[in-house]
């Protein structure tokens, strides 16, 4: 480096000594095109995986099975600490970040104040993952990372989890021999291959129908004997995780939850009244196994008057 | 015989020129190497020696991106942009502060500060001189020193400062608000200390 050229003219011939010893030139422009369209793809790029962040997450909180969660949780809450799609929430972050990052180092991205470009980034997120669930993109792309990665859980993982509870009283599962003449028992089998003696004795005909179909159904009830794998059921509801379902029917779903619980608090009501009535014991509660079921008790009066 | 007036070439044009022939870049290098001298020494490089070096890499690099020169941008403001980025990145390199070198033109910008209604109700004293505006700019902090000395020791316009520091437009008031205030503050001081 030239270090006592202080004068105007010494300078530049400083420079164009150095350009010449170091045979500078000027890098083509194809390189600052293509470096300029590089961010604007890791752009549209993060935008893409942004919108699909978002389309899953909102198939999982739309198309969760809230409609049981008295059934699977203590209360909404944990319910909601456990389904809702916080890893997507973090992908959506990490990618609006980077779409952020990206647009502010386009040619003139400093220009647009950060609010803007952050809600246009968060905008078209938006925008996109709606559009794409509401072409059932957020069901197919949870359904393809959970058949393929193992680490990843997919709603239906989580439904199963959930589901494959006897300890609190569901099963998921189906029935695995029919019988023509009418009974109170059947055998299912678990979605781990565990076979159950089934008391079906306070399900209603639609519902033995529905078993009766060996389709996968998933089942309220309560364990009577965990070592001889006896349980009594109590309500059985289809097994939809494996298709994708309209908001119409989660709430066709949600109303039979609701009634299927209410026949059965109303079941309890009664029980108990027969028994003040009689001042008799606890012996009358023993009617009805499904009276006592966690649901029951966790399900507001609100919803069992409506 | 009719005398024809000719202009001197733009400075886009003697990039274009440049491009073609980089014997004309002499020509920018001759326009700009004042002032980038003076911009440099404001923003803290007050070394003589130290000037040249950076000027050598402003202008090389100036050189070896002119392809990347966007005709939407005044030359000027592109050129002001890798000066401040290789005045910053020669403080990095070298771990130091920047020492203000405003001596000069304080006056000016004592002017400006209290002719202005946004002076945070400053009234300075007419007899500040250069060197309690230098050391106050000095305490400002750096987003806004080197705002204010883009806008009242360079002279420019909003839009070529959000160009040369890459930030918004509506940033640029903003910091040029609060580095008054800030300025107003610290020359007050130094007023009580003095």
């Amino acid at each position: 480096m030239e270090k006592n050229d202080k004068q105007p003219k010494q300078l530049k011939e400083a420079l164009f000594e150095r350009i010449e010893a170091e045979k500078v030139c000027p890098k083509p422009r194809l390189l600052f095109q293509s470096r300029e369209c590089l961010v604007w793809f890791l752009w549209i790029l993060s935008i893409i995986i942004g919108a699909l962040a978002v389309a899953v997450s909102l198939f999982v909180i739309m198309h969760h099975q809230y409609d049981f969660y008295e059934a699977t949780h203590e209360n909404f809450l944990t319910f909601l600490v456990e389904v809702l799609p916080f890893a997507w929430f973090f992908v959506f972050g990490l990618i609006a970040y980077v779409s952020i990052y990206n647009l502010r180092h386009t040619a003139h991205g400093y220009r647009y104040p950060v609010w803007v470009i952050i809600s246009s980034s968060l905008v078209l997120s938006f925008a996109g993952g709606s559009t794409l669930q509401m072409f059932g993109l957020g069901f197919t792309v949870d359904k393809i990372l959970g058949d393929n990665m193992h680490m990843y859980m997919s709603q239906e993982k989580l439904e199963q989890r959930v589901w494959q509870n006897p300890e609190d009283g569901r099963l998921l599962g189906k029935q695995v021999l029919s019988t023509t003449a009418p009974t109170t028992t059947v055998i299912f089998e678990d979605s781990v291959g565990k076979r159950w003696q089934m008391d079906v004795s306070e399900l209603e005909e639609h519902e033995v129908v529905l078993l009766r179909s060996e389709m996968k159904v998933k089942l309220i009830g309560k364990t009577s004997n965990p070592d001889f794998k006896i349980f009594h059921a109590c309500g059985a509801f289809p097994w939809m995780m494996d298709r994708e379902t309209t908001l119409e029917e989660l709430n066709e779903e949600r109303k039979a939850f609701v009634e299927k619980v209410s026949s059965h608090a109303i079941k309890a009501r009664q029980l108990f009244f027969k028994e003040k009535v009689a001042s008799g014991t606890a012996e009358s509660l023993k009617e009805s196994i499904c009276a006592e079921i966690a649901p029951v008790k966790r399900m507001p009066i609100r919803d069992l008057d409506a | 015989m009719e005398q024809i007036l000719k202009l001197p070439p733009s400075d886009e044009e003697l990039v274009r020129m440049t491009l073609r022939d980089k014997e004309h870049f002499g020509a920018l290098v001759d326009r700009y190497q004042a002032k980038l001298t003076r911009y440099i020494a404001r923003l803290g490089v007050r070394d003589p020696e130290d000037q040249m070096d950076v000027l050598q890499d402003v202008f090389l690099k100036t050189y070896r991106n002119l392809n990347d020169f966007d005709t939407s941008l005044k030359f000027s403001s592109w050129v002001y942009r890798i000066a401040h980025n290789e005045a910053v990145s020669w403080f990095r390199k070298r771990s130091v502060r920047p020492e203000g070198h405003l001596i000069g033109d304080s006056e000016e910008m004592i002017s400006f500060l209290s002719s202005k209604e946004e002076t945070a109700d400053a009234e300075f004293d007419k007899t500040i001189n250069s060197k309690e505006v230098n050391e106050a700019m000095l305490k400002i902090d750096e987003k806004y020193r080197e705002v204010l000395i883009l806008r009242f020791f360079e002279h420019k316009e909003y839009d070529e400062i959000s160009d040369i520091l890459k930030i918004p437009l509506g940033s640029v008031g903003t910091l040029l608000h609060r580095g008054k205030k800030q300025l107003a503050s610290a020359l007050n001081q130094e007023a009580i200390r003095i």
